[in-house]
C-alpha cells in the first residue's frame, strides 16, 4: 500500500492530469479514478462502454485486474484511458 | 553656432572600444557575460545598428510620448471606462498588466547586460536607450493600473504577480529567466530582442491596441501603442549581432538560440494572448482571430525577418503552423477550468454566437473543444457546479511550465513527450519543448514544475486551498467566471424551448 502518482491521458479530454493512485489498485480502479477527473466534467459518459488502461503508444491494454505495483509503470508515467465497448 | 548633423559624428562618437592595459580583455568583458562566441573584439566593431539615435534625440522623443500617454489617461480618468467596461475586457487588462509590467522592469536589466558587456559599441548605445525604455514600460504599466487597485483587488496583481508562485507566473518567469536573465549579452540580443520582441511583442501590443480602441478603452490603447514604438526600435538590437555571427561562421549557434526563444515565446502567447483575442474580447470588438494575427505578424512578417537575415525557418515550423490553430483553445479551456488559480476572471466566450464565430475561424471547433464545453455548459445549466471546478492538477510541461494538452473530442490527439534524464522522468508538451531541454539539459534539469513541487510535498495542505495559498491567491483575488455565468442563461432558455416543443 503506497500512494503512487500517475499521469492520466483520458480519451476525448484535452489535457493530461495528475492521477494519484495506490500501488494496490487494479487497472479498472485506475481507470475509474481517472474518470472522476474527466467524465462528466469535459467528457461525456459512454453508456455500454468500459475503460481500459494502456501505456502511451502501446497497442495492448494492461489486464483489468493487474495491480499498479505489477505493471512496471514508473512514478508519473502517462497512461492512456481508452473507451472500449463492453 | 552651427551644429554638426548627427550622421557626421554618430559613428565616431560611439566608437568606444579600446585596448585595455590594466586588465585583460577577458576581465573587461568576461566571456560568460559578453558572449563573444570566440570572436575578436574587432569582429564585434563591425556591428552596425540600423536605428541610430542620439541621447538628446531620445529624450525629446520619449518626453513627447510620455506626455501623450499620460495626458490621455488624465483626460479620461473621470470617464468611468473601467467601471463600465465589459468584465471580459477588465480581465484582458488584469492578465496583461500582471504578466507584463514587472517583466518589463526585469527586461531593463537584460538591456543593461548588453549595455555593459557587449563587445559591440553600437549595441551598447542602442541598449542604453533600450534599458531606459524598459524602465519606462515598467513604471507606466504599474502606474496606469494603480488607479484601479482600490476598486478591484485583482488589479493589485499588476505589481504582485511576478513575485508569486502562481502557475502562469512560474511559466512566464521560466521563459524570461531563460532568454534574458541568464544569458550573455549577445544571446540576449538574439533571444529577447530579435526573437521575442520582433516576433511577438508586436502582436501583443498592436493586436491589443486595436482591440482596446474597439472596446473604447483609449487610455489602454494609447499606453500600449506608446510602448510599442519603443519596442519596435530596440527590437532591432539583435539583427546586426546575428549578421556578425553568421558572417563569422556561427550560424548554427545563432539559429539554435532563435529556435529556442521563438518556441518559448509562442507557448507563452498561446496562454496569454490566445484566450484574450478569441474568448475574452467581446465578440463585436474582435478585429481578427488569434490565428489570423499569428499568420500576419509571425508567419508573414517574422518569416521574412528570418530569411532576410540569412537564417532558416525553425526546424519545427510545420508543427508550429499546425499549433497556431489549436494550442490556445486548450490553453483557454485549461485556464478557465482551473480558474480559481488565476488572478483575473476569465470570460468563457462560448455563447452560441461566439461558438459560431469560433467555428467559422477554426472549422471543427464544435466537434473538438466544443465537445468539452458542451459537458461544462450542461453542468452550469443544471447547477452542478461541483463538476465545473477541478479536483486535481493538470500535468504541466517541464519546459514551458504550461499544461500538456492537445485537441479533444473527435480530433483527440493529446500526447505526452516524456524523457528520462539522470533517473528523473520529465514530461513535455511537445517534441519541441523536449528538444529545447535536450539542447542543454543541465540548464533546465533542476527546475521543479508546479506539479513536481506538489509531489515533493512543498504545497501544503495538498488540496485546492493549499495550492491557492502557495500561489499567493488571497480571498477576493481568486478567479471565477468573468460574467458570473450570466452567459449560460441563453442555454437555459434554449433547453426550455426544446422541452416545450
Ligand atoms: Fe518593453
Ligand atoms: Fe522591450
Amino acid at each position: 500500500m503506497a500512494l503512487y502518482p500517475l499521469t492520466s491521458n483520458f480519451e476525448g479530454d484535452f489535457v493530461l492530469q495528475l492521477l494519484p493512485v495506490d500501488t494496490e489498485n487494479t487497472m479498472d480502479e485506475v481507470a475509474a479514478a481517472a474518470a472522476v477527473h474527466s467524465v462528466g466534467r469535459r467528457v461525456r459518459d459512454r453508456p455500454g462502454c468500459i475503460l481500459r488502461v494502456r501505456r502511451q503508444d502501446a497497442q495492448e491494454f494492461f489486464p483489468r485486474t493487474m495491480k499498479v505495483a505489477e505493471s512496471g509503470l514508473k512514478p508519473t508515467e502517462t497512461v492512456e484511458i481508452i473507451w472500449q465497448a463492453a | 553656432m552651427a551644429v554638426l548633423n548627427r550622421m557626421d559624428w554618430y559613428d565616431l562618437a560611439r566608437t568606444t572600444n579600446w585596448t585595455p592595459s590594466y586588465v585583460t580583455e577577458d576581465e573587461l568583458f568576461p566571456p560568460k557575460l559578453s558572449g563573444d562566441f570566440g570572436l575578436p573584439q574587432n569582429a564585434w566593431e563591425k556591428y552596425d545598428e540600423p536605428y541610430k539615435q542620439t541621447y538628446p534625440e531620445y529624450v525629446k522623443v520619449q518626453r513627447d510620448k510620455d506626455a501623450g500617454a499620460y495626458s490621455v489617461k488624465a483626460a479620461l480618468e473621470r470617464s468611468r471606462i473601467f467601471e463600465n467596461a465589459d468584465p471580459g475586457w477588465k480581465s484582458v487588462m488584469k492578465a496583461h498588466y500582471g504578466a507584463i509590467a514587472r517583466g518589463e522592469y526585469a527586461a531593463a536589466s537584460a538591456e543593461a547586460r548588453m549595455m555593459r558587456f557587449s563587445k559591440a559599441p553600437g549595441m551598447r548605445n542602442m541598449s542604453t536607450l533600450g534599458c531606459l525604455d524598459e524602465i519606462r514600460h515598467g513604471q507606466m504599466q504599474l502606474y496606469f493600473p494603480h488607479e484601479h487597485v482600490s476598486k478591484d483587488r485583482q488589479m493589485d496583481w499588476a505589481f504582485k504577480a511576478y513575485d508569486t508562485n502562481e502557475w502562469a507566473m512560474i511559466a512566464a518567469r521560466h521563459f524570461f529567466d531563460d532568454i534574458m536573465m541568464t544569458r550573455d549579452a549577445i544571446s540576449v540580443s538574439i533571444m529577447l530582442t530579435f526573437s521575442f520582441e520582433t516576433g511577438f511583442t508586436n502582436m501583443q501590443f498592436l493586436g491589443l491596441a486595436a482591440d482596446a480602441a474597439e472596446a473604447g478603452d483609449h487610455t489602454f490603447a494609447n499606453l500600449i501603442s506608446s510602448i510599442q514604438t519603443d519596442e519596435s526600435r530596440h527590437a532591432q538590437i539583435g539583427g546586426p549581432a546575428l549578421k556578425v555571427l553568421i558572417e563569422n561562421g556561427q550560424k548554427a549557434e545563432a539559429q539554435k538560440r532563435v529556435d529556442i526563444a521563438v518556441w518559448g515565446a509562442w507557448k507563452l502567447f498561446s496562454v496569454l494572448t490566445g484566450p484574450i483575442m478569441d474568448y475574452y474580447t467581446p465578440l463585436e470588438h474582435r478585429k481578427q482571430s488569434f490565428k489570423e494575427f499569428m499568420e500576419e505578424w509571425i508567419v508573414a512578417q517574422f518569416e521574412r525577418a528570418l530569411t532576410d537575415m540569412g537564417l532558416d525557418l525553425p526546424w519545427y515550423w510545420d508543427i508550429f503552423l499546425k499549433d497556431i490553430a489549436q494550442t490556445h483553445h486548450g490553453m483557454h479551456l485549461g485556464a478557465y477550468y482551473w480558474r480559481p488559480t488565476l488572478w483575473w476572471n476569465p470570460a468563457a466566450g462560448v455563447t452560441p454566437d461566439e461558438r459560431a464565430w469560433l467555428e467559422e475561424k477554426y472549422p471543427g471547433w464544435n466537434d473538438t473543444w466544443g465537445q468539452c464545453w458542451d459537458v461544462f455548459i450542461d453542468n452550469v445549466v443544471d447547477g452542478n457546479m461541483a463538476k465545473a471546478y477541478p479536483e486535481t492538477l493538470p500535468y504541466v510541461c517541464n519546459m514551458c511550465q504550461l499544461p500538456i494538452l492537445g485537441t479533444p473530442g473527435k480530433g483527440w490527439n493529446v500526447k505526452d513527450y516524456p524523457l528520462e534524464y539522470k533517473g528523473r522522468l520529465y514530461h513535455f508538451g511537445s517534441e519541441v519543448d523536449r528538444w529545447v531541454f535536450e539542447q542543454e539539459p543541465e540548464r533546465y534539469a533542476g527546475h521543479l514544475s508546479i506539479v513536481d513541487r506538489f509531489l515533493a510535498g512543498m504545497i501544503q495542505p495538498m488540496d485546492l486551498g493549499g495550492a491557492l495559498q502557495y500561489m499567493g491567491l488571497a480571498p477576493g483575488e481568486i478567479g471565477d467566471d468573468a460574467h458570473n455565468y450570466a452567459w449560460a442563461e441563453i442555454y437555459r432558455a434554449l433547453r426550455a424551448a426544446k422541452k416545450a416543443s
